[in-house]
C-alpha cells in the first residue's frame, strides 16, 4: 500500500466522521478500491453480499446474510490448480480482482480473523492471502435481533480485522480505521471525512451502551469446555441428532465453520483438469468415513456432537461460534444452537 | 511460489512395486524435484500425501527411516480409488506427493528406554519406520520386543524381513514375537514349530504371555485399528506403563494434511484435535484426554 501524495499525520487520521449526506460520495469513491460488494435484500426474509453499483441496491439495515462473507476468501468451489497430465505439469489459476466487501457486522469480522488463524499463521494458504491482500474491507455496526447473541461470545465488537468500520451515530458514522489500507483509503481527500471530535468519540460511547441493552438472548461460554467433555454421553445428544436432517446447511451459513474437500476432475479432452477445494460440512456422512468403509461418525448423533464441540472449543484460540445466530435461523429441523449449549450447561432454555 | 500452495504436490518416479500380499503392495518411490528432495525431511510414524492428477490424494505412512536421500517406501492397501490406481502404476510412471505430515513418534523422548513395538496388520508400516529408525540407532534405545500380530501366513506385511528378524533378531537385541489368527494356518503351524517360543494362535495381546517380563519403564509405540488398542491397553497397563510413555498413531480420514480441511478432528470441547497437525500419534494420556479417540 502506497500512500502517495497523502500525509500521514500522527495526532489524527485513525477516528474519523462521515456525515449520511456524504455516505452516497463516500461509497463511490470505494469503487476506485475494486468492485463493490454489499448486503442486498434478496427475498422476504434474506439477504446476501452481491455486487452493487449503487448505494440504494443496499440494505443497509440488514441483520444477517445467509452466506458469510467467508465466501470472499474461500470460495465455495475453487481450483487449487489446474493439471495437464499430457505435459505432466500444473499450474495455479490466476488472482482474483480487488473487491470491496461493504458492511460487514462485527461478528463475521471476528469470524474472519479466526479464518485468518487457520488459512494464514502455520502453512499460509496462498489464495486466502492474496484475496484478503486484494479486499477492502468495510465493516458496519448493527442492532442485534431475537436471535443475536454475539454480545456472549464475545464477538460484537470488531477491534481488529477491518480496513475501514463505520459505527452509526445517528446523523453520522464513526470512522474507524482498522489498517494501512482503510488508512490510504480514508485519507483521500475525496471521501469528505472529518476528524472526530471528543463529542462524536462520547456519541460512540453511547451507542455501543444503547445497543449492549437490546440484546434478548445470552448464552454462559464460560467453562464451556469442560460442559461439553462431560456431556460427551448426555442422551441430549440422540435428541437433537434424531431432529437434525444432517443436510449440512448450519455449516455453509456458519462464519467460522471451513471444513473442505478435496476432489479432482478431468475435462472432456481427458487430459486435462484440475483438484478442487470445495467447502464442505461435518453434518454429512460421510465427512468421517475412510477407504475400506470405516467411518469415525456415522451417525447423527455422533455428527451434531462432534459439530457442537467443534463449536464451542478454543482450539484456534478463540470461541468457534460468534454468536451471529445463522445456523439457529436456517436450520430446517428448528435446532437452536443457544438450546442445545444451555441444555448442556444444565441450564434450562 | 509453489511452496505458498500447500497443497500443491511435488513430482516423483515409481523406482519399485512389488506385491506384499493379496491385497497389499510395496511402492517405492523417488523424488523428483531437487529443491523438494533436499530438504524432505521426516521422521518415523510420519505421513505423506500421495495422489495422481485427477483421481486424488490419499494419506500414506512412510515406512522407513530416514539416513540421507534414499528413496521413500510405502505399504499401499488396494482400499479405495486413488489406492486401486496406486497399484497399477509401474516402474517409472509418476506418482505426486506431498509432506510429510504429523507429528511422529517422538523418537528423542524414548532414548534411553526399553522399546515395545506392537503391530496388528497394516499398522506394521508406520511401527516399521520406528523399528528402522531404532535399528540406525541402535546405541540409542535399550531392548527391543517387537509383537506383530496378523491374521494368516499370507498376510505378514514385510515376510522376508520379519521372519528374518524373528530367527536372527536377538543379535540386535531384537526380539520379535507373531501371533496369527487363523487356527488351520498350515505354514504358520511349521513355523510355530519352530519357534515355539516365539509365535502363537491367537491376537496379538497373547503374545504377551510369551515375552517374560517387560520393563514398566518401557516406551510402548502401537500401530493398527482401534480396537486393538483397546486391549493392548489393558496388557500395557498390567505391566504399570505410564500413559504418556504409551504411543499410538491414529487413522482418520484426512483431506489436507495441514489441520484446515476438518474430516480428522477429534476430543471434545475441551481437548479437539486434528489428527494430521496435532497427530497422528497421540498418547494414552491425550486419548484419555480426548473422548472418542480410541
Amino acid at each position: 500500500m502506497h500512500l502517495k501524495g497523502i500525509t500521514v499525520d500522527l495526532k489524527s487520521g485513525l477516528y474519523r466522521t462521515l456525515s449520511k449526506d456524504e455516505l452516497g460520495s463516500f461509497f463511490e469513491g470505494l469503487k476506485r478500491h475494486g468492485s463493490v460488494y454489499g448486503p442486498v435484500k434478496i427475498s422476504e426474509d434474506s439477504h446476501a453480499f452481491r455486487k452493487v453499483d449503487d448505494l440504494a441496491q443496499m440494505d443497509l439495515g440488514y441483520t444477517r446474510t445467509l452466506i458469510p462473507p467467508k465466501k470472499f476468501f474461500i470460495k465455495p468451489r475453487e481450483d487449487i490448480f489446474l493439471f495437464d497430465e499430457e505435459e505432466a505439469t500444473f499450474k495455479e489459476p490466476p488472482p482474483d480482482q480487488e473487491v470491496v466487501v461493504f458492511g460487514v457486522h462485527a461478528c463475521d469480522i471476528n469470524a474472519l480473523n479466526l479464518l485468518a488463524r487457520v488459512f494464514l499463521e502455520d502453512t499460509p494458504d496462498r489464495y486466502y492471502r492474496e484475496r484478503r491482500e486484494r479486499t477492502l474491507l468495510v465493516g458496519l455496526s448493527c442492532v442485534p435481533d431475537e436471535n443475536c447473541f454475539c454480545r456472549s461470545t464475545g464477538t460484537s465488537h470488531a477491534v481488529e480485522g477491518f480496513d475501514i468500520f463505520l459505527n452509526d451515530l445517528g446523523d453520522k458514522y464513526l470512522v474507524r480505521v482498522g489498517s494501512m489500507k482503510g488508512y490510504g483509503a480514508v485519507m483521500d481527500g475525496n471521501l469528505n471525512l472529518e476528524e472526530a471530535t471528543q463529542e462524536d468519540l462520547g456519541k460512540y460511547k453511547a451507542a455501543e451502551a444503547a445497543r449492549d441493552g437490546l440484546f434478548k438472548r445470552s448464552l454462559d461460554v464460560n467453562g464451556l469446555q469442560t460442559y461439553l467433555d462431560l456431556s460427551y454421553d448426555d442422551p441430549l445428544w440422540k435428541e437433537f441428532g434424531d431432529r437434525c436432517l444432517s443436510c449440512g446447511s448450519c455449516n455453509l451459513v456458519c462464519p467460522r465453520c471451513r471444513c473442505y474437500d478435496i476432489k479432482d476432475y478431468i475435462n472432456l479432452d481427458t487430459k486435462t483438469g484440475g483438484r478442487n477445494r470445495l467447502w464442505y460440512s461435518c453434518m454429512l456422512g460421510d465427512h468421517g468415513l475412510v477407504a475400506g468403509g470405516l467411518n469415525f461418525r456415522p451417525t447423527t448423533t455422533e455428527r451434531i456432537r462432534n459439530r457442537f464441540n467443534c463449536k464451542g472449543s478454543l482450539r484456534e484460540g478463540l470461541p468457534n461460534c460468534v454468536g451471529c445466530g445463522r445456523c439457529t435461523v436456517y436450520c430446517p429441523a428448528d435446532i437452536d444452537y443457544v438450546e442445545v449449549m444451555k441444555r448442556v450447561r444444565g441450564e434450562e432454555p | 511460489m509453489m511452496s505458498e500452495n500447500p497443497l500443491a504436490p511435488r513430482r516423483a518416479e515409481v523406482v519399485e512395486t512389488r506385491f506384499m500380499t493379496e491385497k497389499e503392495k510395496l511402492i517405492r518411490i523417488r523424488l523428483l524435484e531437487e529443491d523438494f528432495a533436499s530438504d524432505f525431511r521426516y521422521g518415523p510414524g510420519q505421513f505423506v500425501k500421495l495422489g495422481l492428477m485427477g483421481l486424488g490424494e490419499a494419506p500414506i505412512s512412510i515406512c522407513t527411516a530416514q539416513r540421507g536421500r534414499e528413496d521413500l517406501e510405502f505399504c499401499i492397501r488396494n482400499v479405495g480409488s486413488v489406492t486401486r490406481t496406486i497399484h497399477r502404476l509401474s516402474k517409472g510412471d509418476t506418482i505426486w506427493i506431498r509432506g510429510p505430515y504429523g507429528n511422529g513418534f517422538p523418537m528423542i523422548q524414548m532414548e534411553g528406554r526399553d522399546l515395545i513395538l506392537i503391530a496388528g496388520g497394516l499398522g506394521i508400516a508406520p511401527v516399521r519406520s520406528v523399528l528402522h529408525h531404532v535399528l540406525l540407532n541402535r546405541e540409542r534405545y535399550g531392548e527391543v520386543t517387537f509383537l506383530y500380530g496378523v491374521r494368516s501366513y499370507d498376510l505378514i506385511l514385510f515376510r522376508d524381513e520379519i521372519l528374518d528378524l524373528m530367527r536372527h533378531g536377538d543379535e540386535k537385541d531384537v526380539r520379535l514375537y507373531l501371533s496369527h489368527e487363523d487356527p488351520n494356518d498350515k505354514a504358520f503351524k511349521e513355523l510355530a514349530c519352530e519357534m515355539s517360543d516365539r509365535c502363537t494362535q491367537g491376537v496379538v495381546t497373547k503374545l504377551f504371555g510369551l515375552t517374560g517380563g517387560l520393563s514398566g519403564e518401557s516406551a510402548a509405540v502401537l500401530g493398527g485399528p482401534p480396537n486393538m488398542y483397546k486391549f493392548v491397553v489393558n496388557e500395557l497397563n498390567k505391566l504399570s506403563i505410564n500413559p504418556p510413555n504409551v504411543y499410538m498413531t491414529l487413522e482418520r480420514r484426512m483431506h489436507c494434511g495441514i489441520g484446515q480441511c476438518g474430516h480428522c478432528i477429534v476430543g471434545t470441547g475441551k481437548s479437539i484435535r486434528y489428527v494430521c497437525k496435532d497427530g497422528p500419534v497421540f498418547t494414552l494420556w491425550e486419548a484419555m484426554n480426548m473422548r472418542g479417540l480410541i
